[in-house]
């Protein structure tokens, strides 16, 4: 069993959330969860970013609730941003053609100049 | 509702019923692999990443294409997606006429025998109700037509089916090659899918080293 601690924070409107550990096919449905009523909430943010930072795998059905995430977000007009990926997170990224539609950042403050 | 490799499936049967000859081809019978891994994904037997497949349960699904797949799917060694999908690539005939007669039984394909050329038998398998094939065109079409972020089911849909050499069943040549760029976008994006595309080009690979080997 996996183990995937996810936390929100809110600057200037703009939620940042904060996977650690893995993201597999256990935490999937929970991260998208997040990520979807965080997007739904009567109070939409402003711009929401995926810190990686502490997120240290991702699998098929991970990168799925990802692709999720960036559609509820696009479909609700608020910009999506990934920031501060580890080299297996970004190969991930790289090789399955995510990160042709999303935009990534080198850190949370280069994203959140970016939404800023 | 049909499964993503019957889906697949439907959209290599013809106007007329016959089975594309696409579908005969390896790439087609590694995408109908690839769609039952991504089934197998969606429903907890297995996960992916970019150096293994990782079995999660044996339980059989019901569906008996994916229980195929998943029973083949033995050893302790861990294998990546590309390395499955080669190993699994002979029961691509039985996964085919699972799928087709699995889409006769929801009634969707009928199956009907006839002669060709008044000797050989030929079987084909016309549209009974043609929503299903036309949701699948359609949704495939608004993916790569759109500039939504597609669901995953879409994207793995347009890459499977590009991967499979089903686009060309319902768009010119033409279209496909204006479409090109949106194509290399939205579709496949998925480790399974990407899995697939580097087994079709290992086969492809291996096909012409096989050709360029000297004859005496």
């Amino acid at each position: 069993m996996s183990v995937l601690n996810t936390t929100l924070e809110t600057v200037n409107g703009v939620v940042v959330v904060l996977p650690e550990g893995r993201l597999d096919y256990d935490a999937a449905a929970g991260f998208q969860s997040t990520l979807e009523q965080t997007l739904a909430a009567s109070d939409k943010p402003r711009g929401m970013i995926i810190d990686c930072t502490a997120l240290s795998y991702v699998s098929s059905a991970g990168l799925r609730s990802f692709l999720v995430g960036a559609r509820s977000a696009k479909s609700a007009g608020v910009p999506f941003v990934v920031c501060s990926l580890s080299q297996s997170v970004r190969e991930v990224f790289t090789v399955s053609g995510f990160s042709r539609i999303i935009e990534e950042h080198a850190d949370r403050a280069a994203a959140l100049a970016k939404l800023g | 509702m049909i499964s993503l490799a019957e889906e697949l499936a439907l959209l290599a049967i013809e106007d007329d019923g016959a089975v594309a000859y696409t579908a005969g081809q390896a790439g087609f019978g590694m995408a109908l692999l690839g769609a039952c891994l991504v089934d197998l994904n969606a429903q907890g037997r297995l996960d992916a990443d970019l150096t293994a497949v990782h079995i999660l349960s044996r339980a059989p699904t019901g569906d008996p294409m994916l229980d195929l797949v998943l029973g083949e799917m033995g050893g302790e060694t861990l294998l990546s997606v590309e390395q499955w999908v080669l190993q699994l690539a002979p029961q691509v005939p039985k996964l085919v006429q699972l799928a087709l007669g699995a889409l006769v039984k929801r009634g969707i394909l009928a199956q009907k025998e006839s002669r060709f050329l008044w000797v050989l038998k030929e079987r084909r398998y016309p549209v009974m109700d043609g929503r299903e094939q036309k949701e699948a065109k359609l949704r495939i079409m608004s993916t790569l037509l759109g500039d939504d972020v597609p669901t995953p089911h879409d994207t793995v849909l347009v890459g499977l089916a590009r991967a499979g050499g089903l686009l060309e069943g319902f768009l010119s040549a033409q279209e496909i090659h204006r479409l090109e760029s949106r194509i290399g976008e939205v579709g496949g994006i998925d480790l399974v899918v990407k899995g697939v595309e580097a087994a079709i080009r290992e086969d492809q690979a291996a096909r012409a080293r096989a050709m360029m080997l000297p004859m005496y």
